[in-house]
């Protein structure tokens, strides 16, 4: 603990023991705790109790307050447990403040324990001191352990979520112990904690009171989940309760499945099939669960026999049945659920294998057809379905997204076929719900990407050549949604199409024909800003395609109107920030890909872009402006080394020209201008992207050596001058002409890699420090703190 | 047992943030969402690890539902959608879902200034999570599903902000959010109908406070700023960019209009355009005044209020600025701050709280001497002032939204557990109603019961006519029937119809009960007597002596039997249905008194 702290410590912990000083902001305790945690993990416990015996007096004082306040009664008991998970500040402290804090004379028997604050922080506490065996001591001779027993099933979610926790690292600490060195404690040597914890496990899974033996449950799964410890085996097979001699834990998991409703099965059956060792029989079991609803959904609406169902030749589960058709809640949040589980497993190296693609696609079709009423039910139950799933939104989102992860196996032609006719479907229809749509235009791009990956298929690949030609008409119509969000999840999707396959002719071809890229340039003026960048992104994409629009004669495609005037205007007057930062991307990707419009004059590009963008109110568009003045550094200067945090790659660039001409072309551009600023600016982001620059700059332009150092000390006493009024704060006019010597000296004067250190630092580092917190909370002691609940 | 649930994972007993799980005839309802300011790691959100430990989220969840734009209401929004998850609906209303994602850029520009990016959202989270929300109008009811239905109210606060009702079937429950019963310069009164919900969940904050007009604080505001501008000084006002910006823009404009001043006011963030091309497109959600004049005049087109450049700070003389962001906690007024505070001729407003570790709580909190970067000090010499100008419902308020909404129960959120204690007593007092306060983790369980509907057979309504028995409204009569469900409906029949409909066969249920006889004769000799007793003593009755030596009364027949054991007595077997059960027991405890002497 540093000198300031110690100082001031006395008088915040007579702060905090005086209740009639209330401590104003609620965040200060929880933080004086944060520090705490950290000095004890760096010093001995014991010597700061020792060299701060204020510490000592809040503890011993705080529990004998007649009127003391929930919050610093809960603060020592947190307290008391951080020292006390020392052994020797334990020993210390046991004799008479651990009891009096934690034992049954403490605040349990007291009316401030109904206060769940004050549970919590008990809990916590005793959390924090059971590090070593003498806590063990404690705990059993304190009756500590009972209390946690009955906090199990608290008034409170986290006082009883806490105590479950606490009885699992009891158990862990108090078996760990032993089973260390030798094999492992058997039954009567187990110690005194884990049997009473054992014993009251097992005697809570007897009992008749659902929520005891969930406790119970939750307790065991939280050990058994982390726990890889051999003495959760010993647990697993000494407990007459949990090993019950003639069933083994799989045989139990077996008969769970078997026995539990569809909707606790689900979950289960989902846990069996992430494990990686586990009888074959169970996992299909398992899997059987999982596929349960879905083969009930296929069966009621096949039309034509032969067809591969799943579970064919299993008879059918009528629970999953009855559930399917109680009731609407039942039955959506079932297949949500199963559908919700099947993509969870699908990515997993250890699913099923073979994994029944074919009727899991057809399930899936037939889920989407029965949410849009295009499916033909087969029979009673169907229609029933066809009833309960028409218009249901939860299970169009859940089914998309199952869908889209199916992509990954494909499927037969005339499948793939069904999949993007229901996929154009929902494209299409007029009353999807905008998050509906955004999922189908997801699962539609995974399916073009996968189709277009079949082996033996070059370009696109048969089905999207098909498809896509059915697919524009629909994306020109989602474009002028009077959704906002659909305009934005249609451009989202085009941006991604045409980054994957800009290049393929049959794309360009089928885009070219359609009105898509007027319509995206139109969107440039959406009303909505959200809409306008991801119109600037897409026009960008496809403007660095040659695609932005349809060419005046076909024998020039390279005549397409110049996006540049356009994209400046934007940058220089849009209102808002997100179309600004959007064609900042846009041209940090043009410079790096060379595109034309910046090719033709890279110099007076970048000029006009830093120019405007110095000026911007938005810090993200100036930390962008750096980004590309990075691109455009590393392409005349060289890559950036490994030392840089930025690893862009770059196109092989001209060999580097020399320093001079470089420098000359920095100057005229003014990127030692806009970068000198940013290291000033008020939002620390930009700052520090502009110290990194600078440094790789100064970096790069070392080994040349000073090219002017014979001419003698250059200029730069302007430059400099302007520099202190910028850190000032202060604006000033724009730098004249200037050399480049001047600035390469200015560069090489200032402290970069100090100024570095400072600004990774957060900006509210010493307002975080722990001086300033004891001072804030010295500082607000007496004044009223009348509308401290406002928080605008 | 039907019941609405609630638990609070954020403003139970406290005003960190607010988060409220409602479950309600079986539908999940989190209401609000917001951000703790004063944590900077993950504690600033609330613990969704207690909705997800079962599952996944949006299964576990119907809705969500935002109050208004504040981040302690919605901050916490993206991290919930997009890092945790959630992807059903989330409603709000038009102003809020227009505001929200300026207020969560804007915070986001802190957070990544303070901590970089980790763990925290992105632009394209904020935008991707918009993009889940359902806009709604005032008193539109909104159907979330088949049976969940919610509704808005103006709730006054701030712009756009509302308060839901939340309904399933006959039950519902009415969040408040925040909300302001006295109207004031830009926005009106909250105003709810008498809904009549089973819960009213409202928040708390001024439980205890009778707040002063907000007159005076308008006029002290204005005489300070005044006064340091006549000095020569300069004002700084930290603030948020929408809300309470607007709001002291409206003031000071007015102000200056009347007082005809000269000096610059500034407004610092870029944002002010668009705040107040919000306000503008929002108008119907202001109050009247502002509506009225806006035909001649619009309150939000600022004559004196001129976008602010960095490099004015310098400029000597008087001026206003408003700067973001609010606390102080870093960026534009912050560094005007720095310049500024020197100089004992400037005054800076706080005109809200301002979270621990921010330089706004150390100023407010008296501190002077400021240490900054690099172990420099700066000497705070300029004038500081803290001017709350917050819009929440004080304790008369409060009273008067039960009042007017007349719950069954009401649930406090949102405030100090001290101050609740009290308005608690006083609304269980006043209204005669049940009022909780949940600390953060308590459930709290209103058992509710739900009305369902039921329907009666012709048949029994034309036999109860048949008896000549007109029904009568203010009468309320029993009436005898068997209560059958079928597909999903309750319907009140006939026995023998219940029966008929759903294919059951009448059984009966006899009583029996054996009496014990001292007489050593036969059998057939002691049901000859019982026969003749009862045929002395029921004259109204038909009694019989059937061939087989039982004995009848009506459906009760009595048997004679000896147990082996002992010849001497004789054992009645007395048996009956249920319908006879009163002469049953009269049988019974007639036959127990013994049978009169036989005639020697």
């Amino acid at each position: 603990m540093d000198h300031e702290c110690a100082r001031l410590l006395p008088a915040v912990c007579a702060v905090l023991a005086d209740p009639r000083q209330p401590v104003a902001d609620d965040t200060c305790l929880e933080k004086l705790l944060d520090w705490f945690k950290t000095v004890t993990e760096a010093e001995s416990s014991l010597l700061l109790l020792q060299e701060n015996p204020c510490l000592l007096e809040l503890l011993s004082h705080v529990p004998t307050l007649q009127d003391v306040s929930a919050g610093v009664l809960s603060f020592s008991l947190r307290l008391a447990g951080i020292f006390a998970a020392q052994e020797d500040c334990f020993q210390y402290l046991q004799v008479e403040l651990l009891p009096g804090l934690f034992g049954a004379a403490g605040p349990l028997s007291r009316a401030v324990w109904a206060v769940p604050t004050v549970r919590s922080g008990w809990i916590q506490g005793l959390r924090s001191l059971a590090q070593h065996p003498s806590a063990l001591h404690f705990l059993a001779d304190h009756g500590a352990v009972d209390t946690v027993f009955s906090l199990q099933g608290d008034a409170s979610l986290f006082v009883a979520s806490a105590a479950g926790q606490l009885l699992v690292h009891i158990l862990a600490l108090s078996m760990g112990g032993r089973a260390e060195g030798h094999t492992c404690p058997q039954g009567d040597d187990w110690p005194t904690c884990a049997q009473k914890i054992v014993g009251h496990i097992e005697e809570s899974l007897c009992s008749t009171d659902t929520s005891r033996v969930t406790q119970a449950l939750n307790v065991l799964t939280t050990t058994f989940g982390r726990c890889q410890s051999p003495w959760t085996e010993v647990l697993w097979e000494h407990s007459p309760v949990l090993g019950s001699s003639d069933l083994g834990p799989w045989e139990m998991t077996a008969q769970a499945l078997s026995r539990l409703g569809p909707t606790q099965a689900g979950p289960l059956a989902l846990g069996v099939l992430k494990l990686h060792l586990c009888p074959q029989a169970l996992r299909t079991q398992a899997f059987g669960v999982l596929l349960q609803p879905l083969a009930c959904v296929l069966k009621a609406t096949t039309q034509a026999p032969g067809l591969p169902g799943l579970l064919d030749g299993t008879s059918e589960d009528s629970v999953v049945a009855d559930a399917l058709l109680s009731s609407k809640s039942s039955c959506v949040g079932l297949l949500c659920r199963t559908l919700a589980h099947l993509e969870e497993l699908q990515p997993l190296p250890q699913h099923p294998s073979p994994w029944p693609q074919v009727p899991l696609l057809r399930a899936v079709v037939t889920i989407l057809r029965l949410c849009d009423g295009s499916a033909v039910p087969a029979s009673s139950v169907g229609g029933c379905l066809c009833g309960t799933l028409a218009g249901c939104v939860r299970v169009q989102r859940a089914a998309l997204d199952f869908l889209g992860t199916l992509s990954q196996g494909m499927g037969p032609q005339e499948q793939v076929t069904q999949v993007f006719a229901i996929l154009l479907e929902y494209l299409e229809r007029p009353d999807s719900s905008p998050m509906v749509l955004k999922k189908a235009f997801q699962a539609t791009l995974r399916w073009l990407l996968s189709s277009a990956r079949t082996p033996g298929c070059s370009g696109l690949g048969p089905h999207a050549v098909l498809f896509l030609p059915e697919l524009f008409p629909v994306l020109q119509k989602r474009l002028c949604s009077p959704c906002w969000e659909v305009r934005d999840s249609a451009l989202e999707f085009l941006t991604q199409l045409s980054r994957h396959w800009g290049g393929q002719a049959d794309f360009r071809h089928v885009l070219l024909e359609s009105e898509v890229p007027e319509l995206t340039q139109q969107l440039l003026q959406d009303p909505e800003s959200y809409v306008r960048a991801s119109a600037v992104t897409a026009m960008g994409e496809l403007s660095s395609r040659g695609l932005h629009a349809t060419p005046t004669s076909p024998e020039q495609p390279e005549a397409q109107q110049s996006l540049l005037p356009e994209f400046l205007h934007i940058l220089s007057a849009d209102s808002e920030g997100f179309p600004r930062r959007a064609v900042m991307q846009v041209f940090t990707e043009w410079l790096r890909g060379g595109h034309a419009d910046v090719a033709r004059d890279t110099e007076r590009f970048m000029a006009t872009v830093l120019q405007v963008v110095s000026r911007d109110l938005d810090w993200e568009v100036r930390a962008q402006g750096l980004e590309l003045a990075l691109v455009f550094l590393g392409q005349t200067l060289g890559q950036p080394g490994p030392h840089c945090p930025y690893t862009v790659t770059l196109p092989k660039a001209a060999p580097p020209s020399p320093l001079t001409e470089v420098l000359g072309a920095l100057c005229r551009v003014r990127l030692f201008e806009f970068a000198f600023r940013a290291l000033f600016d008020c939002d620390r982001p930009v700052a520090q992207k502009s110290c990194d620059l600078l440094l790789f700059l100064r970096d790069k332009t070392a080994p040349y050596g000073s090219p002017w150092e014979a001419g003698g000390s250059p200029d730069s006493a302007s430059v400099e001058a302007a520099l202190q009024r910028w850190q000032a704060g202060e604006q000033g006019q724009p730098l004249g002409d200037l050399e480049p010597e001047a600035m390469l000296a200015t560069l090489r004067s200032i402290d970069l890699e100090g100024l570095r250190g400072t600004l990774a630092q957060g900006s509210d580092h010493v307002e975080k420090s722990p001086q300033s917190l004891l001072r804030d909370m010295l500082a607000t002691v007496g004044i009223l703190q009348e509308n401290q609940a406002d928080c605008y | 047992m039907p019941e609405i649930r609630v638990t609070p994972l954020g403003a139970g007993q406290d005003v960190g943030r607010s988060c409220i799980l409602v479950s309600i005839a079986g539908k999940n309802v989190m209401l609000d969402c917001g951000m703790h300011m004063g944590f900077s790691d993950d504690r600033r959100f609330p613990d969704f690890s207690y909705i997800t430990q079962s599952g996944r989220l949006t299964d576990f969840l119907d809705c969500v539902i935002i109050s208004h734009f504040h981040l302690d209401h919605c901050g916490a929004l993206p991290y919930f959608s997009e890092m945790v998850g959630y992807d059903g609906p989330i409603y709000m209303t038009h102003p809020t879902q227009a505001i929200c994602p300026i207020l969560l850029e804007d915070y986001r520009k802190i957070a990544v200034d303070k901590k970089g990016e980790a763990n925290f959202f992105t632009s394209q989270m904020i935008k991707d999570c918009m993009k889940k929300v359902v806009a709604v109008h005032l008193h539109q009811t909104v159907q979330v599903d088949d049976e969940l239905e919610i509704k808005a109210y103006y709730a006054g606060h701030v712009l756009g902000a509302a308060m839901f009702q939340i309904k399933v079937g006959s039950e519902s429950v009415v969040y408040t959010g925040d909300y302001n019963m006295t109207p004031d310069r830009h926005l009106g009164a909250a105003w709810i109908d008498k809904c009549r919900p089973n819960l009213l969940i409202t928040e708390s904050t001024y439980a205890t406070t009778i707040r002063d007009s907000k007159r005076c604080r308008e006029r002290d505001f204005l005489k300070k700023v005044h006064e340091t501008v006549e000095r020569g000084g300069k004002v700084l006002i930290p603030v948020f960019a929408l809300g309470r910006a607007q709001e002291l823009c409206i003031l000071l404009e007015t102000f200056w209009e009347r007082m005809n001043l000269k000096v610059p006011i500034y407004f610092s963030t870029g944002l002010t355009e668009k705040a107040n091309h919000y306000y503008k497109l929002f108008i119907t959600w202001t109050n009247q005044k502002i509506r009225k004049t806006f035909v001649q005049r619009n309150m939000f087109e600022f004559k004196h209020i001129k976008a602010f450049d960095r490099a004015f700070a310098d400029n000597p003389g008087p001026m206003v600025v408003f700067a973001t962001p609010g606390m102080l906690h870093a960026g534009q007024s912050l560094q005007i701050f720095r310049k500024w505070a020197g100089n004992e001729k400037n005054m800076v407003i706080m005109p809200g709280y301002c979270v621990q570790g921010t330089v706004g709580h150390k100023i407010l909190s008296g501190q002077r001497k400021l240490e900054m970067e690099g172990r420099q000090v700066l000497e705070v010499k300029m004038q500081v002032e803290y001017m709350s100008f917050s819009a929440h419902a004080d304790a008369k308020g409060i009273m008067q939204l039960v009042g007017q909404a007349e719950p069954d129960s009401v649930l406090l959120v949102h405030g100090e557990a001290k101050k609740m204690e009290f308005l608690k007593q006083k609304i269980e007092q006043e209204f005669r109603v049940n009022c909780y306060m949940p600390a953060n983790g308590e459930t709290v369980v209103l058992p509710t019961s739900p009305s369902i509907p039921g329907g009666i057979s012709l048949g029994l309504l034309k036999r109860e006519m048949a008896q000549g028995l007109l029904p009568e409204a203010k009468k309320p009569r029993l009436l005898h029937g068997t209560l059958i469900m079928k597909d999903s409906n309750f319907r009140l029949v006939s026995s023998e119809q219940a029966l008929k409909e759903l294919g059951l066969a009448e059984h009966q249920l006899r009583f029996t009960c054996r009496v014990h006889l001292h007489d050593t004769r036969k059998e057939q000799e002691t049901a000859m007597r019982v026969y003749s007793h009862l045929k002395s003593i029921l004259k109204d009755h038909c009694v019989q002596h059937l061939p087989d030596g039982s004995v009848t009364v009506e459906s009760i027949l009595i048997q004679a039997a000896a147990p082996s054991e002992d010849p001497a007595t004789k054992v009645l077997l007395v048996s009956w249905t249920y319908q006879d059960e009163e002469l049953g027991s009269y049988l019974t405890s007639l036959l127990k008194k013994g049978l009169p002497q036989a005639p020697s």
